[in-house]
């Protein structure tokens, strides 16, 4: 056991986990990496492409190392950071990468041949033969690579999103971050703070600095009390800012739940923070020096060794005997040897690299010195020293290594703002194109003293906020001293990037390669390219290409960051809306009538419709719809056709505003009447289809299908306020307004009449006839239209008497044998009478294709008419007819491709396809619709319905596409 | 992106949908003699400008109204929103 | 008078309520509800002797209700049974204007709280992308809301209503109720 005293840690409460199968104990307010290391584990992972002994590196969110799958089965996390996991009781967590076991990786092997496992390994040797990298080569290099896998279980925790606003939002609660909302929050700003660590105070809470004399935690506490009692301030803990988007948008996740066994209610919420301003008080993460051997369980970041010590009160030994080092090239190396000392651990050596290195404290200090080699199998055991050209080895099991500090800046380069390189930082500053409303402040700035940050983060608050800083306590100042080591010349591999197994010999080896510029640097060795995206890493990396091309750093200059600043669950990005809540569902008024009736749904879009009405015995859908369509040809039917969009179009000038929209004249249109219209687009292309009815001098309702009732409203809008602003036309979608039910059938009359209050003779109320009328003593739209060719109208009373009047239809009009048909029947009918739907308006029909060529009126201008008579859309000769098989029997899909007998199947000699195919019960064979060359000339001839994907052939007869009744005389009867 | 609405304010682009280049308000309306170049050119022709675009949104979560808006195209930066019905009399 | 029995927009005959913690919702079946239109250069009407609001605003006055949807277009709602022909009603009000009948178009969602405005926020925040200024009492909005187009009217500190698209009643019903219950659950 390797605890010492102090730290904030609640040592009254005691929490079981397991790691590897094993229990251990750890407290309240622990990681699980300082819960590890309290145990005396030091090996914790396995590395991603040598399968090389990893331990804990870092004490925060860049850890490359201490990857874990957390939990088991459905809730199993892999390549989780032991470093940010809160422990909790139950915990469990595996290694990852290995096998048999984590003490004995076979892979290990991979080490062995590393020489084989360079940069570029990959791009060099998979590249041929070609045939070899789906077959074997992928699935080798996916089996070998990746670090945990998932449970393949559905995911069982719930996400959550939200939507927050504010003035200013703070980005990091440490020293800077809680200044900052303290001088803003006080002056009355809507402040948020937030921070992905647990608990505020960020590295306040890992230091052994005081503030006023006093434990820093004692004046973050007392501010974040003071915090909380400010109604315009509002603490987001273990919130990640993950990414900054545009005009002051940015990604948070918040961990809701992770830190419990179980979620309460939700695991992780996503907010969209839209800010005014912000602050990026996001501190700085430290380097660390590569040299030989660099990477063995026990070699820890300097700063991360004083954070376990300080804050968890603990240290990486796995024994009480075993002694640590420092390594470094800078003062911060020896704050962490002071540290240490006072907690009355031996410091074995502190061994700077600098020739001028002052000794700070009780140890003994090693002067312009390196580290060169270390040794130990699965865990630090000794390290060579050489100085002067001198190499001992000393007996070491941990060695903590300070290479100066980085600025977390990746948020503010996020909008493509090249960082600054500052040579008196050693450091990447942030970019001065910051995005829209952001201001850096402390360590992230570049201010690396205690006082320095609280005094950056007032005063950046008091500028934005206008007001005055608030007062701040007295902290340590220590100037910056460093003279930089990138890294430790030698023959022996030195790791930069941990997490992606890149060393000093890729950069060289990309160097000779000619990868040189950043970009290719890290595309060539993945450099940075791991789930840290190389926040240890990708600085000393560029510097060290820097020194091997003779260049500055600032010449070589720096990658830019993306979002995510660390991973981000998919579940979360979903915000919740998984299953059937993935989208909004629509519902017809009819729906609990099809219910009721066992019919089963299809899905229209958002919309369900009812697909048939099964009855008792029948076995097969199409007994069902076949029987649906036999009764419309010789009964009546009912369906609901309430999904058709609906738009009502009043003023003045609706008409000519009508007109303009479809291709065929509105304006002329009586009051009372209905016409068909057709829209094109712009570029003359038959765009929607629909029936428009003029219930009045200044009112029309025009109908759209289904599928393009959002789109044509807006392409309305457009024409109304982009084209047109000065006709008096206002328009509005009713389409949910009304519930719509077709009656179709020569009984249909028959049927309404016992319930519409209005003479519905021939004479009174003709085909295409529209009124405002009565039924079952409530106000309803009538329309004498059809869709199946048959006598037919369209009622549409309020929605919520849809249900009612569904009911009360099938009621009166039982002994006409009235029957509901959904939209299996619905497509049966309309392709033996040759409507057009959304398969042949395909957006690439053009009126004429459709047969409806001469609809396009030349005595008016509309949407596309100049367009549609285009040279090369009038000399398409393609038609749309119908298609009866030699062999009733034969059945033929949509999609089917229209070849000449003796045509070889090819597409030079292609003559159009099949868009919609069903069984006529009515004619007793198949039948089927499509666009053919030349396909007026050919009516009569015979024509190949080819399905080369499975073999199949239908010689078929080319006929009129209007199967039904082609006079329409039912229609007008 | 967030789109100052002249008449609502500062709202999530996430409410509004996107046509493209605002010269599609410019169709060439001449009747039944239009020239097909012009219809030619109106339909299929746009600029793709690197910087300052004016381009048309649509409120369609919020009040239906089509918006020109003029945004810089590398840097996102908004420089103004008007009503596309005042930009078409003449009005902004 | 008709002798068809209506369904309330959630497909039952009787409106949908539940309790959540602090927060209760209600489904209202009877808010009849119209739009009007300005025709060109018609002059702006006092219907019912409401005041027609601004952008971001709604007016109410007895049972009608006044609400801003767009340039010269407003919706309005009145308490009225399932049946009536509240757009012939407002026709009468606002003559020379485009009227259009919405009654079945749209469920409206009552939620009200027992705790004052602080539960209406939260919930607020994690449905609608718009900042709590637009959303205080008296201020109405047209939104996104779980993908869907809502009106969210703020009739008062512990009153919101939520109207959406009837054929999607149920999606709304499940956005506004999930977001309910996780905040009862946090409370």
């Amino acid at each position: 056991m390797t605890r010492i005293s102090g730290g904030l840690i609640d040592r009254s409460r005691t929490l079981s986990f397991t790691f590897e199968g094993k229990r251990y104990e750890g407290h309240p307010g622990d990681t699980l990496a300082s819960a590890l290391m309290a145990n005396g584990v030091r090996l914790v992972g396995r590395s991603f492409k040598y399968h090389r002994p990893r331990g804990i590196f870092a004490a925060g969110s860049e850890e490359p190392n201490a990857l874990v799958t957390l939990r088991s089965g459905a809730r199993a996390e892999p390549n989780t950071r032991a470093t940010t996991i809160e422990l909790y009781d139950g915990l469990e967590a595996v290694s990852q990468n290995r096998w048999p076991s984590l003490a004995f990786d076979a892979l290990g092997v991979n080490d062995l041949a590393s020489p084989f496992f360079a940069a570029g390994f990959y791009y060099k040797t998979f590249m041929w033969p070609k045939a070899f990298w789906e077959k074997l080569y992928e699935p080798l290099i996916r089996r070998a690579a990746g670090l945990g896998a998932l449970g393949g279980e559905p995911d069982p925790d719930a996400y959550d999103k939200g939507f927050l606003h504010c003035d200013l939002l703070i980005i990091g609660g440490g020293a800077t971050g809680l200044a900052a909302a303290l001088t803003a929050g006080r002056a009355g700003a809507s402040v948020i703070l937030a921070d992905e660590d647990m608990r505020l105070g960020g590295r306040l809470l890992m230091e052994s600095h005081a503030l006023n004399d006093a434990p820093a935690v004692d004046w973050v506490q007392g501010i974040e009390a003071e915090l909380e009692s400010l109604p315009n301030v509002r603490i987001l803990r273990r919130t990640t800012i993950f990414g900054s988007f545009d005009h002051g948008i940015f990604g948070a996740l918040e961990r809701v739940g992770d830190h419990l066994l179980r979620p309460e209610t939700v695991r992780q919420t996503l907010w969209r923070i839209t800010a005014k301003r912000s602050i990026l008080a996001a501190g700085a993460t430290e380097r660390h020096i590569p040299f030989a051997s660099n990477d063995r369980p026990g070699i820890l970041l300097g700063g991360a060794l004083r954070a376990y010590v300080n804050r968890w009160g603990v240290t990486p030994q796995a024994k009480d005997s075993d002694r640590i080092a420092i390594f470094t090239d800078n003062d911060d190396g020896h704050r962490t040897a002071i540290d240490l000392v006072a907690k009355g651990i031996p410091v074995l050596a502190v061994i700077d690299a600098r020739e001028d290195a002052q000794r700070l404290g009780e140890y003994q200090l090693y002067k312009g010195a390196t580290v060169t080699g270390t040794q130990g199998r699965l865990g630090l055991s000794s390290i060579d020293i050489t100085q002067n050209g001198l190499t001992r080895t000393l007996e070491c099991a941990v060695l903590g290594v300070s290479g100066g500090w980085n600025p977390n800046l990746h948020l503010a380069s996020h909008h493509r703002g090249r960082p600054v390189w500052s040579q008196a930082h050693s450091a990447f500053l942030p970019p001065e194109d910051l995005p829209q409303g952001m201001a850096v402040a402390g360590a992230a700035a570049g201010h690396g003293s205690t006082h320095a940050a609280l005094r950056s983060g007032a005063q950046i608050a008091a500028q934005l906020s206008e007001c005055k800083p608030a007062e701040l306590p007295l902290a340590e100042d220590a100037p910056h001293r460093q003279t930089p080591l990138w890294h430790v010349p030698g023959k022996t591999r030195a790791w930069v990037d941990f997490q992606n197994d890149v060393t000093v010999k890729d950069i060289a080896l990309a160097h000779r390669e000619n990868m040189r510029p950043v970009e290719h640097l890290k595309r060539w060795t993945t450099l940075g390219m791991a789930t840290d995206q190389g926040k240890t890493a990708n600085v000393t990396a560029l510097a060290v290409m820097a020194e091997l091309t003779g260049k500055t750093i600032a010449q070589t200059g720096t990658t830019i960051f993306r979002p995510p600043y660390t991973p981000v669950a998919l579940g979360a990005l979903g915000g919740g809306d998984s299953g059937v809540h993935f989208r909004p569902t629509r519902l017809t008024p009819t729906h609990p009538f099809a219910v009721q009736r066992g019919a089963p749904f299809v899905e229209v879009g958002q919309w369900l419709r009812a697909q048939y009405f099964p009855l008792k015995g029948e076995t097969h859908w199409r007994e069902s719809v076949d029987r649906e369509v036999l009764a419309v040809r010789s009964g009546v039917g009912l369906c609901d056709v309430t999904t058709l969009g609906k738009i009502d179009v009043q003023g003045t000038d609706a008409g000519d505003f009508l007109n303009r929209i479809y291709c065929n004249a509105m304006a002329s249109l009586k009051v009372g009447k209905v016409r068909y219209g057709l829209m094109l687009r712009e570029d003359g292309f038959a765009y929607d289809d629909g029936t428009c009815a003029r219930l009045g001098e200044q009112h029309y309702v025009v109908t759209t299908t289904t599928a393009n009732a959002g789109l044509v409203y807006r392409q309305m809008e457009f024409a109304r306020q982009c084209l047109w602003p000065d006709l008096d036309v206002q328009l509005i979608s009713t389409t949910d307004a009304w519930a719509q039910i077709a009656v179709a059938g020569p009984k249909s009359r028959e049927l309404l009449s016992r319930v519409v209050e209005a003479d519905l003779s021939n004479e009174a109320f003709p085909f295409m006839a529209c009124a405002e009328t009565r039924v079952c003593g409530l106000r309803a739209r009538l329309f004498r239209i059809s869709f199946s060719g048959e006598l037919a109208y369209e009622i549409a009373v309020p929605t919520r008497y849809g249900n009612a009047l569904m009911a009360r239809l099938m009621e009166v009009g039982a002994d006409l044998g009235v029957t509901p048909y959904g939209t299996e029947a619905l497509g049966v009918l309309r392709i033996e009478k040759g409507h057009a739907t959304g398969a042949e308006l395909n957006g690439q029909a053009s009126a004429q294709m459709l047969g409806m060529g001469r609809m396009v009126s030349t005595k008016k201008d509309s949407i596309g008419a100049v367009m549609s008579r285009r040279e090369g859309l009038m000399a398409d000769t393609r038609r749309l007819v119908g298609l009866m098989p030699q062999d009733p029997q034969a059945r033929i899909l949509a999609g089917g491709h229209l070849f000449a007998p003796e045509a070889e199947r090819k597409t030079e000699t292609d003559l159009g396809w099949v868009t919609s195919a069903c069984w006529s019960p009515h004619l007793n064979s198949y039948i089927a619709l499509g666009f053919l060359t030349d396909g007026e000339a050919r009516l009569g001839e015979t024509v190949i319905v080819a399905n080369p994907l499975e073999g199949d052939e239908a010689p078929c007869k080319i006929v009129s596409p209007h199967f039904i009744d082609p006079e329409g005389g039912r229609l007008r009867d | 992106m967030l789109i100052p609405h002249p008449l609502l304010g500062l709202r999530d682009a996430q409410e509004f949908t996107y046509l493209g280049d605002a010269s599609l308000l410019n169709r060439p309306d001449t009747g039944t003699d239009a020239d097909p170049e012009a219809f030619f050119a109106y339909t299929h022709l746009r600029d793709n400008p690197a910087g300052v675009h004016r381009e048309l949104w649509f409120h369609e979560q919020g009040d239906r109204s089509w918006l020109v808006v003029t945004r810089n195209t590398l840097t996102h930066e908004i420089l103004g929103a008007e009503l596309a019905s005042d930009v078409k009399r003449g009005l902004a | 008078m008709t002798d068809l029995t209506p369904l309330c927009a959630l497909g039952a005959p009787e409106p949908r309520r539940t309790a959540r913690g602090a927060l209760s919702l209600t489904e209202n079946p009877d808010l009849a509800l119209a739009s009007l239109a300005l025709r060109a250069g018609g002059a702006q009407p006092a219907p019912f002797g409401l005041t027609l609001p601004g952008p971001g605003a709604f007016n109410a006055s007895g049972e009608v209700l006044a609400l801003w949807t767009g340039p010269g277009q407003w919706m309005l709602a009145a308490e009225r049974s399932p049946d009536a022909d509240f757009a012939a009603e407002l026709r009468a009000q606002a003559p020379g204007c485009s009227i259009t009948e919405q009654t079945g178009g749209w469920c409206c969602v009552e939620i009200a709280s027992a705790t004052g405005a602080a539960p209406l926020d939260r919930l607020l925040e994690k449905l609608v992308n718009l900042p709590p200024a637009a959303l205080c009492p008296g201020r109405a909005a047209r939104t996104g809301l779980h993908h869907l187009s809502v009106f969210v009217i703020r009739r008062s500190t512990d009153r919101l209503a939520v109207l959406g698209m009837s054929s999607a009643a149920g999606s709304l019903w499940h956005a506004l109720d999930a977001a309910a219950l996780r905040l009862e659950s946090f409370a």
